[in-house]
């Protein structure tokens, strides 16, 4: 109902009538509300500002065209500000979720949580070519508070990032075939010679790793109740769509190739194409 | 299938295993919760009758929510018990909703004067929590207990419940009730009003607590008027 107040008048009464029997009673509990308020309110800010700078390092990140390879120096050094940001909100909230608060602020850390492990975990593919692990999430969590005690990093929060994380690496993909006219594909020693031969495959490249981590995501079978099993669900509509840009993106490079002259108009009757400019 | 180095065999079974485990934990839970629940369910109907109940034959009344009560405690302590093995807050979700029904009839039936209690008495979140078995507003170990947010909620329930208790005394002719309702319901929300609830559900509630206040007022307002308040 829209009713605004109207008894403000009566409140005032109230607060002339003789003290309520009831009033130490609550009196302590508004010491109790008022500190829970707080922490919460404090947890809030905290998972912002977490989200705020991993954000940042993905767009720094966004702009590498490598896989497996070292970071740059000047892409540490930009990330390095927003990596200190973090480790400063972790550290000021690692002690308000200690014990019996351990899971009481879950659902006010979660955002920061899954944003922080979105940036790491795409760091890592990009520089190992691998998936962080949940047990390497958790140390990496664990060591941005290394004073202090340390938030848990839930496993739910693990799989909810690495689900964000296939929109990154589509990103990425998309962006290095708009670029370069080629699939990502992780580079290494070994095969660096027969990048252009035809049994591609078989290789490794970004789709083949992003069809292996769609497999492995949709197999895991989260119950789909819960708050848990519900985001999951969501995201995991997301990443088939992260995936079938990348495919279509390749599709694009395969049927035209890469020499397509710039300012080349697509036919108009394959509206369902994806461009990879898009 | 791709030969991928992407990732070992292990790290999605791992992953898997741990929902399984939650899984569990939270079926096992929820089996109690729905007994508890059925409870509240028999606790409730019971207790409603106090709307159509003369005082003279509430007590009949009282002792049978008592024994229903009495069932309900049984299943918290088996809930406490349970639930006391893994971290609170993880679960609590789950048997909020019937811990905070178990404690308003708790708060009714002792309002009634059917938990050893004087007619017209606020049994406090420790009486209630005595009652129960349970430790109350825990902070310094993680383990089953009643909050006071719980608690909170329960009290505004019983306020609801209370108001409309006062128009149905009227109705059995009892109209010295209806005051000594005005007068609880006057003073619990004065405590209401000091306290800082932020914009959730508790907030919400309690917001309405001021109409309650209002409308016993008002059932208080139409028996002076007619002249049928007892003398004090």
């Amino acid at each position: 109902m829209g009713i605004k107040r109207p008894h403000e008048a009566m409140e005032d009464q109230n607060s002339q009538a003789p003290q309520s029997p009831f009033m130490s009673m609550f009196e302590s509990f508004r010491a109790e509300l008022d500190e829970h308020h707080d922490r919460r309110e404090r947890i809030i800010k905290a998972s912002r500002d977490i989200t705020a700078a991993s954000k940042k390092i993905i767009f720094t990140l966004q702009r590498l065209r490598t896989i497996n390879q070292p970071l740059p120096q000047h892409i540490n050094k930009s990330n390095a500000q927003y990596y200190t940001i973090i480790k400063t909100a972790y550290a000021s909230i690692s002690k308000d979720v200690q014990n019996l608060n351990a899971y009481r602020y879950a659902r006010q850390v979660s955002g920061g949580n899954q944003e922080y492990i979105e940036a790491a975990s795409f760091e890592h593919y990009l520089t190992t070519a691998s998936l962080l692990t949940y047990e390497e999430a958790c140390a990496k969590v664990r060591a941005l508070d290394s004073e202090g005690p340390g938030v848990d990093l839930g496993y739910e929060d693990y799989v909810l990032g690495i689900y964000d994380m296939t929109g990154e690496l589509m990103r990425f993909a998309i962006t290095a075939m708009a670029t370069s006219g080629a699939l990502p594909a992780p580079s290494s020693s070994e095969n660096e010679n027969d990048m252009e031969v035809d049994s591609a495959a078989q290789k490794r490249n970004i789709l083949t790793d992003l069809r292996a981590l769609r497999s492995a995501l949709e197999s895991l079978n989260t119950n789909g109740t819960g708050p848990f099993g519900k985001e999951a669900d969501k995201k995991a509509d997301v990443m088939r769509q992260s995936v079938e840009k990348v495919e279509r993106a390749l599709y694009g490079l395969t049927v035209r190739g890469a020499e397509r002259p710039k300012g080349w108009m697509p036919d108009l009757s394959e509206s369902r194409a994806v461009e990879v400019e898009g | 299938m791709a030969a991928s180095a992407l990732f070992g065999q292990g790290i999605f079974e791992d992953l898997q295993r741990k929902i399984d485990e939650d899984t569990a934990v939270k079926d096992a839970i929820r089996e109690i919760v729905q007994t508890l629940e059925k409870q509240n369910r028999a606790t409730q109907a019971v207790l409603s009758k106090a709307h159509s109940t003369p005082s003279a034959e509430l007590p009949n009344v009282l002792t049978a929510a008592r024994e229903s009560i009495n069932k309900e405690i049984a299943s918290i302590q088996t809930l406490s018990k349970t639930a006391s093995q893994y971290p609170y807050y993880k679960y609590s979700y789950s048997w909020t909703r019937e811990m905070q029904g178990a404690v308003f009839g708790i708060l009714l039936c002792g309002y009634l004067g059917g938990m050893d209690t004087a007619p017209g008495q606020l049994l406090t979140l420790e009486d209630v929590g005595r009652i129960l078995d349970v430790p109350t507003n825990l902070k310094d170990r993680d383990a089953f207990h009643l909050t006071i947010e719980e608690y909170l909620q329960s009290l505004i329930s019983l306020l609801d419940e209370l108001a409309r208790l006062a128009r149905n005394s009227v109705t059995l002719g009892d109209y010295k009730r209806p005051m000594e309702i005005a007068r609880f319901i006057k003073d619990v929300h004065a405590g209401f009003q000091i306290l800082n609830l932020k914009n959730d559900s508790l907030r919400k509630r309690s917001d309405g607590v001021k109409y309650k206040v209002k409308e016993v007022e008002d059932v208080v307002y139409d028996l002076s008027l007619r002249g049928l308040l007892p003398k004090e």
